[in-house]
């Protein structure tokens, strides 16, 4: 019963959503479902974690039919360690929704969607099958579709419609490239494709067609430079709440679907795919944090924010070395706590900072001291400021890139740093430092459930911060189980 | 040493604790607070002599191991020396600290910050391996920043701020980079064993980009031309902030860097001529912009440059003479301009100014004060028997055995010597002269905390000239040892006798007398030059700056256009030129290989051609539909030509809703209209061709070489579908057994869009619209209550006989659905409202799929895996195995009925609420 | 056979992807629906087409007949025609709502969110 946690991660989301369907047109017992439900997938997630760390990956053939034939479910080190994120920003989400989300849109099905989101999000991590990929792929995009439609206002539902249709089409080409792909091998897990390659099954042509099918959607999902463009046009417009768990989550799921796929499954690829990565990523670093530095509205600089480190992730998976895999990985998991707490900072800024564009706020300094010190937090250690969490991630990354005496990109990944910072110091001075203009928007309250998210993350940011040693083991472990691929 | 990180750790304890008090008591605070770093400067003081004779405090642990990083600190000469200065000026400051800023709201950031930055200048001190220093290093930049904006309601005290910060920020990530290739080339990140490797180092070919890397670290921090500009205005800070980070502690880290870099990187000549001529030039620029300034604080802050400007010098010159000149004068400039800065902040808050020109009489007023200023002004001017005299001769002395231009640098040296006399002269003197008129003063500046900082250090200064050995030969001895990596051995004296360096000094004197006495004139020839230079280097950044920022405003206004369909070229783009890369490095496996033609599909494509080419032409919006109807009823045919029957039906039901979805949606949509230019619609051809043909070929050429039917994993499914999975057709087999859980995600992802469709639809709550249903006639009725039954049990067989012949939950679901939708159009003369019924099939459905998994579960099996209970004759179905694969599709049944009748009830709804509306 | 309709999805993409270039939502919608129409047939027709039967065990024997059609890509369109329907029918309607709430059905004025 080893896999008991493993199947826990799809069970408790998708339970959840039954409940929460269930008992449309009853917030109250929605909103404990909600709190209940993310907080056990949570803790399932850390039992994943624990449960890997001493027993190596977690492995469940569904339905007892063993892969390639049936779908594999697998909790390596990475899988297990971005559900256990995932559980940890779900509750978080979901405590801040309830304080935001209002009845109408609970009335629209938020809560069920919320937990289809997260089901999907766990789902993608942990299957171990092309085509099952795709489908979870579906189920947390519809989701997100859905949910950043929730409300309707006209920002909202423009910004929707640039996400679903570029959404859409990425979601096609991987359709497409999955097809490909098992015309050309005639499978579908990743472990067997990876074997199945480097027996030199399938015609060169035929897996390079796929890879790059692939490629370009999961470029998409991860919002890479130059396909980022539906991100920052609709990240700004929905509810925090969703903002945030979209910031934190979404991307990352095509972080992740890179480096699984590029990684170790289509290891014979790198030859070709990884320089073309490389100076996508460069170009996504740079351009992501020119669009950052350019704008004076806190979800829009945020929103570039996650573009430009969304660099450093595939940079890592670039260099095609362990050791850089790992410091992607870690990267990611600091990337997503630091992230999705900035958006709960912002949604605090706007209500009580006097809204988002950044020249109408002011005076939280003087006003909310608790919450600068929980701005700073995750806002330092996004700008690489030592000894901050984000600084453990670009230092290992930096190091890597050393390794193999890439000057000009290190240059440009420690530049980008200073702009980071630079568009951070932005958000400090405008809405903290500076007094509160006179025609900010009025104070509206904030309750206990906007701030227990920040600190939950805070603390968790801070632990990293000063402990990095714990997530370098996870990460370096993680790395290692994914570059040797459980045989089928 | 561990006296010395628990006092760290207290200093940090307190950096939460004393703000508390701050706010109300802030003097308090202030008393509070000095302990712990009086504690440490106490045990400091013990282990001088440990120190002297190479017997170094160490400490380490264990950190980061995947990153080789340990926390390893000891304490040698210059970190000694560096310690001594951060906690006994800094416990002063913050006595101080706490009578400046009583009652300001500063006051309790004030102390958060100063304690923050004490502890990281105690790390960057004491720390032996280098990322850690950096770590310090950067703390020290951050509290800078924190502290500098105290004022933070001024536009200029965050402009300063951030200004600080990008500059000594960029520079922290020069010597990052430093640091690492320094780690990579030496093998190890301990300061100790890279300072026996020197030798090493300077023989790599990275020397060179790891001097300059680590050089702009130090330069940016000791604001050394071109980096200069920041600490001027720096100076917004409050005073206390800026007579100890910006000019005793923090500026001079960077000097501190250079000095513990030396023996890894010193003695070539780009080190010795890099730091010689920058220093020179920075320690001269400063002096000369001093004398421009009439701001007490502005004069200090420039003559702090010079000094930064000479101490990078000495070190430049590099001799064991130097190096002590600049250990010594380290202390000094320390013991002075920290008690200056102090009494301007004092004279400040007594008159409201720092206007040397405006300033005068207070040294009646505030007698003890004024002693305190001429005392560091006399130590200051390098006067006998003060430590600035000691400092000065041994400046002059390095100077004068410098070598190569000793001249020049002498020279220079001199008029730097002269000026500094000249600003002592301006702020410990003038201010405190009587001349008639005695100013008013505000009582708040009489406090004893403000005035035993500066006294104790001018003190200090008074009594060390008097008896070197206070300073301790050993504690300098040892840092000039630890930096030049040999046994020194040589004690300070006041006295030299009579020599050409005494001449020096008095004329040095004589000169800044006669600047001081002119100074108004000096000011303003010294202002007219400056007027000359076209440019500043701090107008320069923010040029600079700016530009960026215009730059990437520009670059993201070019990329984040906002119009989706140039979003959607740059996709086709992308995938076009994929392809092609693909395809060029690979080349093409071979002819696509094909069975033999048929005609009818063939004449099916040529209808799906005709089709398409009328969705394109067509202006007409139903003309659109209709071909896309064509198009997929195509699609449905050739599925079921080529012996896919289940998708065959899936794929007509599907077209159906979606052909219903689009004409009730349609209605509302305005006709299509051209927009686009004739030009326009060329080049998206264009595109859509280059992607469109691309994409063919990528097809043809995976096609050339597709992998045998033996080899795909759908062999072994169809050979163990029925024995194993107790299913005939296998393509359902393998959707509620073999890949249930895409099925699992389907039937969620239906589920969604169901849910998402109706919140969008649902509209702002107001029911019981009286709108009459065109459709409701009782004919339609009468027609309903025949459809309806026969619709649901056509929809059972369906799913019943799903496993073995075409159907299955899926179609029998869509079947069902229609079914349920047709009741409820004619149930009521109202639109109906399905209520949450379609919401209970969907949970029912999803609690079915559920439910399905668990008994594999409780019987100790795979999650997932299929139980069989047995067999059973059915009537029209035949013999039929149940078990949890079937439960399973009841599930996909339940949710597929469900979705179909809650996104249809709803837009049929909206539509005729709508409708009614309008009427 | 296979490379006719090969050629057909060719043709099929090429319309599809010319739709989505226009700048009405319905003609978006409608290359969408095309291209994701292609798309399946893509994975049926790439891997291989069958003689014209279909994978389904005949009385009496224990697997399908040989030269049976590959049944894993029909299982996959069938997932991905039901997947895609309620993506499109999500997109129907958010275009709609979108045409309510904006007041156009020109994509070239939809620039508001961005930058």
């Amino acid at each position: 019963m080893t896999e008991f946690p493993l199947y826990l991660c799809l069970l408790v989301p998708m339970g959840a959503a039954f409940l929460q369907i269930l008992l449309l047109g009853r917030p109250r017992a929605q909103r404990v479902v909600a709190v209940a439900a993310t907080g056990l997938l949570a803790a399932v997630g850390c039992a994943l974690v624990a449960a890997v760390k001493t027993g190596g990956p977690v492995i469940l053939d569904v339905g007892g039919w063993a892969a390639p034939v049936g779908i594999r479910l697998q909790a390596d080190m990475l899988s297990a360690l971005m559900v256990a994120i995932t559980g940890i920003v779900g509750l978080c989400g979901a405590i801040h929704g309830l304080a935001e989300i209002p009845a109408s849109d609970e009335r629209r099905g938020y809560h069920p969607l919320y937990q289809f989101l997260l089901f999907g999000v766990c789902g993608s991590f942990l299957t171990n099958d092309l085509f099952n990929l795709y489908v979870w792929f579906e189920v947390m995009l519809l989701s997100s579709f859905v949910l950043l439609a929730l409300g309707g206002g006209k920002a909202q539902i423009e910004g929707a419609v640039k996400y679903v249709v570029l959404n859409i089409v990425a979601s096609l080409v991987f359709l497409l490239g999955a097809g490909l792909l098992y015309a050309t091998l005639g499978t579908l897990n990743f472990a067997d494709i990876a074997l199945r390659i480097s027996e030199g099954k399938g015609s060169a042509t035929g897996i390079r067609l796929s890879a790059v099918f692939l490629l370009l959607a999961f470029a998409v999902k991860a919002g890479v430079f130059p396909l980022y463009a539906w991100l920052p046009s609709s990240y700004h417009t929905p509810r925090h709440t969703i903002s945030a768990v979209f910031a934190g989550l979404l991307t990352k799921v095509g972080v992740y679907a890179l480096i699984r796929t590029f990684g170790p499954t289509f290891a014979t690829e790198q030859g070709f795919i990884l320089p073309i990565l490389w100076w996508i990523s460069l170009l996504t670093m740079v351009i992501g944090v020119f669009g950052a530095a350019s704008q004076f509205h806190t979800r829009k600089i945020l929103s570039f924010h996650i573009i430009s480190q969304i660099g450093y992730m595939t940079f890592g998976l670039a260099l095609g070395t362990a050791g850089a895999f790992a410091a992607a990985i870690f990267y990611v998991i600091h990337h997503i706590l630091v992230k999705t707490n900035l958006f709960f900072v912002a949604s605090v800024i706007d209500r009580i900072g006097g809204g988002e564009d950044l020249k109408k706020t002011g005076g939280l300094y003087r006003n909310a001291p608790w919450l600068a010190i929980l701005f700073l937090i995750p806002a330092l250690s996004l700008g690489g400021i030592p000894p901050f969490s984000g600084f453990w991630a670009k230092l290992a990354l930096v190091k890597e890139i050393l390794n193999v005496n890439a000057w000009f990109a290190a240059g440009i990944a420690l530049a980008v740093g200073i702009l980071t910072l630079f568009s951070m110091t932005k958000i400090w001075a405008e809405a903290f430092w500076k007094d509160r203009p006179e025609d900010a928007a009025p104070m509206r309250p904030v309750s206990v459930s906007h701030v227990i998210p920040m600190v939950i993350l805070a603390v968790g940011t801070v632990a990293i911060s000063l402990f990095p040693a714990y997530l370098f083991e996870l990460a370096d472990i993680a790395a290692r189980q994914l570059l040797t691929p459980v045989a089928p | 040493m561990e006296w010395y990180l628990m006092g760290m750790v207290a200093i940090i304890a307190g950096a939460m604790v004393w703000p508390l008090l701050a706010k109300r008591h802030a003097v308090w605070a202030g008393w509070l607070s000095a302990i712990a770093p009086i504690g440490i400067f106490c045990w400091l003081l013990t282990q001088t002599k440990n120190v002297a004779n190479e017997v170094l405090p160490t400490w380490t642990a264990e950190w980061v191991p995947q990153m080789g990083i340990s926390l390893d600190f000891r304490l040698d000469g210059p970190g000694l020396l560096l310690s001594m200065l951060i906690t006994g000026i800094g416990a002063l400051i913050l006595i101080y600290g706490g009578g400046y800023l009583k009652g300001s709201p500063q006051a309790a950031p004030f102390f958060a910050f100063v304690q923050l930055f004490m502890l990281a200048m105690l790390g960057v001190a004491s720390a032996d391996h280098l990322l850690v220093l950096f770590i310090f290093w950067e703390l020290t930049s951050l509290a800078s920043y924190l502290l500098i904006g105290l004022s933070h309601s001024e536009l200029a005290a965050r402009k300063a701020a951030l200004r600080a910060l990008l500059v000594t920020g960029t520079g922290g990530l020069a010597l990052l980079a430093g640091i690492l290739i320094l780690g990579s080339v030496g093998g190890t990140y301990s300061l100790a064993e890279l300072q026996t490797k020197g030798d090493l180092i300077r023989s790599s070919p990275m020397y060179l980009g790891i001097f300059v890397l680590v050089i702009l670290g130090a330069f940016t921090k000791s604001a050394q031309i071109p980096f200069h500009f920041w600490l001027p205005d720096a100076m917004a800070a409050p005073t206390p902030v800026s007579a100890y980070l910006h000019s005793a502690t923090m500026v001079k880290a960077g000097v501190f860097l250079l000095a513990k870099f030396y023996p890894i990187l010193g003695g070539v000549p780009i080190w010795h001529d890099t730091l010689t001529v920058i220093g020179g030039v920075t320690m001269l620029l400063g002096g000369i912009l001093a004398l421009a300034q009439t701001d007490l604080k502005k004069l200090l802050a420039y003559s702090t440059m010079s000094a930064l400007g000479t101490l990078v010098m000495l070190l430049g010159i590099g001799t064991d003479l130097a190096v002590k000149a600049a250990m010594v004068f380290l202390v000094v400039h320390a013991l002075y301009k920290a008690p200056l800065f102090m009494i301007a902040g004092v004279v400040d808050k007594a008159t409201g100014t720092r206007n040397v020109t405006l300033l005068q009489g207070l040294g009646k007023r505030m007698p003890l004060l004024g002693i305190a200023a001429a005392l560091a002004a006399f130590s200051m001017s390098g006067l006998p028997p003060f430590v600035g005299f000691i400092g000065k001769e041994l400046l002059y002395e390095a100077e004068i055995h410098a070598g190569h231009y000793s001249l020049l640098i002498t020279c220079l040296g001199f008029a730097a010597n002269a000026i500094n006399v000249t600003v002592a002269l301006k702020v410990g003197i003038s201010p405190f002269r009587n001349r008639g008129e005695l100013p008013d003063i505000n009582p708040k500046a009489r406090k004893p905390s403000l005035l035993i900082g500066p006294l104790i250090l001018a003190l200090a200064g008074a009594l060390i000239g008097l008896f070197p050995w206070l300073l301790g030969e050993g504690l300098i001895n040892a840092a000039v040892r630890d930096i030049v990596s040999q046994p020194v051995d040589s004690d300070l004296k006041l006295w030299h006798g009579f020599s050409l360096l005494l001449v020096i000094s008095a004329v040095t004197v004589v000169v800044g007398v006669v600047l001081y006495i002119f100074r108004d004139r000096v000011r303003a020839m010294v202002g007219l030059v400056l007027q000359k230079i076209p440019k500043k280097s701090s107008d320069i950044f923010d040029w600079g700056l700016a530009r960026l920022i215009e730059g990437a405003g520009m670059s993201t206004r070019f990329f984040q256009h906002g119009n989706l369909r140039l979003y959607l070229v740059v996709v086709l783009i992308c995938l076009s030129s994929l392809i092609t890369a693909s395809l060029v490095s690979t080349g093409f496996a071979g002819m696509p290989q094909s069975g033999p033609v048929r005609f009818v599909p063939v004449g099916i494509s040529l209808l799906m051609v005709m089709a398409g080419i009328a969705a394109i032409r067509s202006r007409s919006t139903v003309m659109a539909v209709l071909a896309m109807g064509g198009i997929g009823y195509g699609v449905a045919l050739l599925f079921a030509l080529f012996g896919a029957p289940d998708l065959a039906l899936t794929q007509v039901l599907v077209e159906t809703l979606t052909l219903v979805l689009f004409a009730l949606v349609m209605r509302q949509l305005p006709p299509i209209q051209a927009y686009s230019s004739t030009r326009r619609r060329a080049t998206d051809l264009g595109i859509a061709l280059t992607a469109g043909v691309a994409l063919t070929i990528a097809l043809l050429a995976v096609r050339g070489a597709t992998i045998p039917d033996a080899e795909r994993i759908s062999a072994e499914m169809a050979t163990r579908s029925l024995p194993e999975a107790n299913g005939k057709n296998v393509v359902n087999v393998i959707l509620v057994d073999f890949r249930a859980l895409d099925t699992m995600g389907e039937i969620c992802v239906l589920a969604i869009a169901a849910i998402g469709v109706a919140g969008l639809l649902l509209g702002s709550g107001r029911r019981n619209v009286q709108a009459e249903l065109a459709i409701a006639t009782p004919l339609f009725r009468t027609a309903v209550s025949w459809m309806t039954p026969l619709l649901i049990f056509m929809s059972i067989v369906l799913l019943f006989r799903g496993h073995n012949e075409p159907g299955g939950g899926f179609i029998g679901g869509l079947v069902a659905g229609a079914g349920l939708v047709l009741r409820r159009l004619a149930s009521a003369d109202r639109p109906p409202d399905a209520g949450r019924q379609p919401f209970l099939y969907m949970a029912a459905g999803i609690i079915t799929a559920l439910v399905s998994t668990l008994p594999a579960v409780f019987l100790q099996r795979t999650f997932m895996e299929g139980v069989w209970i047995g067999s059973l004759w059915l009537p029209i179905v035949g013999k039929t195995k149940f078990g949890t694969p079937f439960l399973f599709d009841i599930g996909v049944y339940l949710v597929v009925a469900g979705v179909c009748l809650l996104i249809l009830t709803r837009l049929i709804r909206g539509e005729t609420l709508k409708e009614a509306t309008h009427h | 056979m296979e490379t006719i309709l090969i050629l057909l999805t060719g043709f099929l993409f090429t319309c599809g992807f010319y739709l989505m270039l226009r700048r009405n939502f319905t003609r978006l919608l409608i290359g969408i629906l095309f291209i994701s129409q292609a798309a399946n047939l893509v994975i049926l027709v790439v891997p291989g087409l069958g003689p014209g039967f279909s994978p389904i065990v005949p009385d009496g024997a224990t697997r399908p007949l040989e030269g049976h059609p590959d049944p894993l890509p029909q299982a996959l369109i069938l997932t991905a025609i039901v997947i895609g329907f309620g993506v499109i029918a999500f997109a129907i309607v958010l275009l709609k709502k979108a045409y309510h709430g904006l007041k156009t059905d020109d994509l070239d004025r939809l620039k508001e969110t961005d930058s």
